[in-house]
């Protein structure tokens, strides 16, 4: 039976190859509110599942960058955007689940349409925690369930035909936040209250 | 406004397809349930197949949350409709009745979406 990274990997593997197509307009739509909430980046920067570098253009310039993706077919296209990018960013193969980075190695972690797709997003977000210096923050630009009554059971219906080819619909990656150990200090509905752009911090004391 | 107009239109054609893949299916007399549980499903089929190939041009969400409430609840209201033969007698009613169902539930996602955006929360680092 295919591990659950194993089955990660071949879906987004297969995805690579039309990710920037079904991407185009939401690219479009939502990238000004991407670029506004990578402003916040600071210091010692990871980026998770870079996916094909689409959300390259929206980094703010000149910065030095880690950038893991468990897909090495996104990466492979990933590689020619990061090389035209005016910074840094180091493309490296990884899960989220099992970082190969040191502990409190980052001064933040951000993470774009993420976590809809991690099978086991607590472990993963604990594993963003751990990487994270004290006082670190995550910036997450992410999908997550509906709250809306009817709209969060369509979500919730759609899920099981989503979730093999693509993300998850219905996760509570606000709640997840939390429950990893993380201090939330802002979320924001980007559209309706499904898109957000969350931030949280890692305690000094934790 | 490229995008507002587009996803009108979209709204508009999810609606049409499902109100005329409804009236195919659907006869006068058929059990109300089970019209109303094939037009769910039908609108479900065609809003998820519609919204992939509209994604591209107006973004996979704007597409998909409001076409998934177009042809769930549409559909269900189509075939309600269809099975008792109230109304829009020709396809040509039944279309613009599924066009203005699709518009105006884009209004309603575009005017909810105005009055929840923005922070929810903020405490400050």
């Amino acid at each position: 039976m295919e591990t659950p990274d194993r089955k990660t990997r071949r879906k987004w593997d297969e995805a690579s190859r039309t990710l920037d197509f079904f991407t185009f307009a939401e690219d479009r739509r939502l990238g000004p509110h991407k670029r506004r909430l990578f402003e916040k980046i600071r210091g010692a920067t990871l980026l998770v599942a870079a996916g094909t570098g689409n959300d390259f253009k929206f980094l703010p310039p000149n910065l030095n960058i880690a950038a893991i993706d468990i897909s090495p077919k996104m990466l492979e296209r990933a590689a020619k955007k990061a090389a035209a990018y005016t910074g840094k960013i180091d493309l490296q193969e990884m899960d989220v689940c099992d970082l190969q980075f040191p502990d409190a190695a980052f001064d933040t972690v951000v993470t774009v349409c993420t976590f809809c797709s991690v099978p086991k997003p607590i472990v993963g977000l604990r594993e963003l925690h751990r990487v994270l210096k004290p006082d670190g923050q995550l910036l997450m630009f992410e999908h997550v369930r509906s709250a809306i009554g009817p709209l969060g059971i369509l979500m919730d219906l759609m899920t099981p035909i989503a979730a093999r080819f693509g993300p998850a619909l219905n996760r509570d990656t606000v709640g997840n936040v939390e429950k990893a150990g993380f201090h939330l200090y802002r979320v924001e509905n980007v559209y309706l209250d499904v898109v957000k752009a969350i931030e949280a911090r890692k305690e000094n004391d934790v | 406004m490229l995008f507002a107009v587009g996803d009108y239109v979209a709204g508009m054609l999810i609606g049409i397809a499902t109100t005329l893949a409804v009236r195919i299916v659907v006869w006068p007399g058929m059990d109300m349930v089970i019209a109303m549980l094939l037009g769910m499903a039908i609108g479900m089929i065609l809003h998820f197949i519609l919204g992939l190939a509209l994604a591209p041009l107006l973004g996979m969400f704007e597409t998909m949350l409001p076409g998934s409430l177009i042809g769930m609840y549409g559909g269900m209201l189509f075939g309600m409709r269809d099975s008792m033969a109230a109304g829009s007698s020709t396809l040509l009613a039944a279309s613009v009745v599924g066009a203005i169902f699709g518009a105006v539930i884009v209004a309603g996602v575009k005017v909810y979406g105005r009055v929840v955006r923005g922070a929810v929360l903020e405490t400050g680092r």
